[in-house]
């Protein structure tokens, strides 16, 4: 096995593990408390995202992005019953990608300058990503949207501000200083518990080569149109007086009929293939 | 009176409570009719509820379907916790909105529109109360594996609901010990105020420390123990799926409960016709 790979297939699964208790307990605790609003600004302790960014750093990123985001979407989001649908995907995809991309960079957990500006990094990534979707959801979502006044001014404005808020306030707050007061005290005494050799610049986790960059841009992308499209109701099914008569009726019975056959299909298929085993 | 206020919302925000309504929500609702469903057939259900409501702009139809979430979310007997994080969130999404619009010149117009919004949300998310709420997480996870969804997701529901209250534990001794040895600065001005703000999140931050440490241990144990019965494996073999899949049955009650809700929808959809909104 090559020096850089070094990690087995346990040991990914402990890092996942270890990313998904401790982030899901973080985020369930922060879903909990309260936000203190002081006029329009917020203070919310609402960014925990300095305990999966330290994993990210010390231990296989993949691992622990993919782990912080499932943990994420399990404690709080299924635990809690917030459970969004398909607009969950497209905030699991942010945090993977902007954690997975902080783990990689730091080649060296030791030289703290790498350390700040990566977890400053991070989180403006996380945070531009997800701010970008919200106001396309809202762009589509809302019929006439520049014809209803008021709303894509105040939509800017509050998301744009959310964003300045959260990057000064979570980002160098929550993020950067926790994080540069976790990683050089975990450094070298946490790995030994999972089993693992302390990360140096010889043994670091790969770069992101430019083939996976791009996979992870179109997978990004392709779910913030799914979002988008979800929000936006294409016109498809337009249940307008006259649509007892019209051709919709028909499109829309035509599509019930086929999603209750696929439904059905996989079910029988799903049933005969565990009966086979 | 506030701080009278205040003493008594902490009291009740304490991290025992959380835990009780946690695990009340996941294992205390076992014998409503909801949760004795196939959770395959509720999770179809959900998929129905979680996805239609976008594509409809009605606003009679989509009322319809917000009683009825309203109804099976109040047969699951869902913690009141739970309903009221939901509550808060939709609420001040919305009113947040609005609330800006009108310095843009927002109007009546922006306010409906939004609420349409509102209802779409609503709707999603008590439909996803009800199906993640109301279910047991072991049976929840089955029914996701069933579908094919990765074993891994299903073993973190599982995993989630178990070493939630341990964690939850851990990290409240932790910070009792803090408290312990720490003093905390007077809070009677201001300043002193801020400064004991400053001194409770940094301890909560620096508790992350030693839990990390803890959780790190319980990981490797924990995956340790899972190698020890095959996991990586038996989580790809579909006779131990067949197995583990066998106690999922989908019967009577199950047809009537799907009978029920399609003729729900049926009767909305006649209604607006009728109404002919």
């Amino acid at each position: 096995m090559p020096a850089n790979t070094g990690y087995t297939q346990s040991q990914k699964l402990m890092t996942f593990v270890l990313s998904m208790s401790l982030y899901g307990l973080a985020t369930l605790i922060s879903e909990l408390i309260p936000s203190v609003q002081v006029g329009i600004v917020e203070f919310s302790v609402e960014f925990f995202l300095f305990i999966p960014l330290t994993l990210a750093m010390l231990f296989d990123p993949l691992s622990a992005a993919l782990g912080a985001a499932t943990g994420e979407l399990v404690f709080s989001e299924i635990m809690l019953g917030q459970f969004g649908g398909i607009g969950e995907l497209e905030k699991f995809l942010t945090v993977t990608i902007a954690l997975y991309i902080a783990g990689t960079l730091v080649r060296d957990p030791r030289n703290m300058r790498t350390v700040a500006i990566v977890s400053l990094g991070c989180t403006a990534l996380q945070l531009a990503m997800s701010a970008g979707v919200d106001i396309c959801k809202v762009v589509f979502a809302v019929e006439e949207f520049e014809a209803v006044p008021g709303l894509p001014e105040s939509v800017f404005f509050t998301e744009g501000f959310a964003l300045a808020n959260d990057l000064l306030f979570s980002g160098i707050l929550f993020c950067m200083l926790p994080t540069m007061f976790l990683v050089p005290r975990l450094y070298g005494k946490i790995e030994p518990l999972l089993g693992m050799k302390p990360r140096t610049p010889q043994n670091a986790p790969e770069a992101p080569s430019a083939k996976l960059v791009i996979a992870a841009i179109a997978c990004f992308v392709i779910a913030a149109a799914v979002a988008c499209f979800a929000e936006a109701g294409f016109t498809l099914f337009e249940w307008e007086a006259e649509w007892a008569e019209s051709e919709s009726a028909v499109f829309a019975g035509i599509a019930v009929a086929a999603v209750v056959a696929i439904v059905a299909a996989f079910w029988a298929r799903r049933n005969a293939q565990l009966k086979a085993a | 009176m506030i701080e009278k206020l205040s003493e008594s919302v902490m009291d009740k925000v304490s991290i025992d409570f959380l835990r009780d309504q946690v695990l009340k929500n996941a294992y205390g609702n076992d014998d409503t009719p909801i949760a004795a469903l196939d959770p395959r057939v509720l999770l179809l259900w959900y998929l129905f509820f979680g996805i239609v409501p976008w594509f409809l702009n009605d606003v009679v139809v989509l009322l319809g379907f917000f009683v009825l979430t309203v109804v099976t979310t109040r047969v699951a007997r869902v913690a009141p916790l739970v309903l009221f994080v939901f509550a808060i969130g939709v609420l001040s999404q919305t009113g947040y909105t609005f609330v800006v619009s009108l310095f843009f010149e927002g109007n009546l117009d922006t306010l409906a529109s939004l609420l349409v919004l509102t209802l779409k949300v609503a709707t999603c998310s008590l439909a996803s109360i009800t199906v993640f709420s109301g279910l047991d997480p072991d049976r929840l996870s089955n029914g996701l594996l069933w579908f094919g969804v990765p074993e891994r997701l299903s073993f973190s529901i599982a995993f989630a609901y178990r070493i939630l209250p341990i964690l939850m534990e851990e990290l409240q001794n932790i910070l009792l010990s803090y408290r312990l040895r720490g003093r905390a600065p007077a809070h009677d001005t201001l300043m002193g105020k801020i400064r004991w703000l400053i001194y409770q999140v940094k301890v909560v931050m620096m508790s992350f420390y030693p839990l990390m440490l803890n959780t790190a241990k319980r990981s490797r144990t924990t995956v340790e123990a899972l190698e020890l019965k095959g996991y990586r494996y038996a989580s790809t073999n579909t006779k131990v799926l067949k197995i583990k899949l066998s106690s999922l049955r989908a019967g009577r009650r199950e047809a009537i409960f799907v009978a029920a809700s399609v003729a729900w929808v049926a009767l909305c959809f006649v209604v607006s016709r009728i109404v002919g909104l």
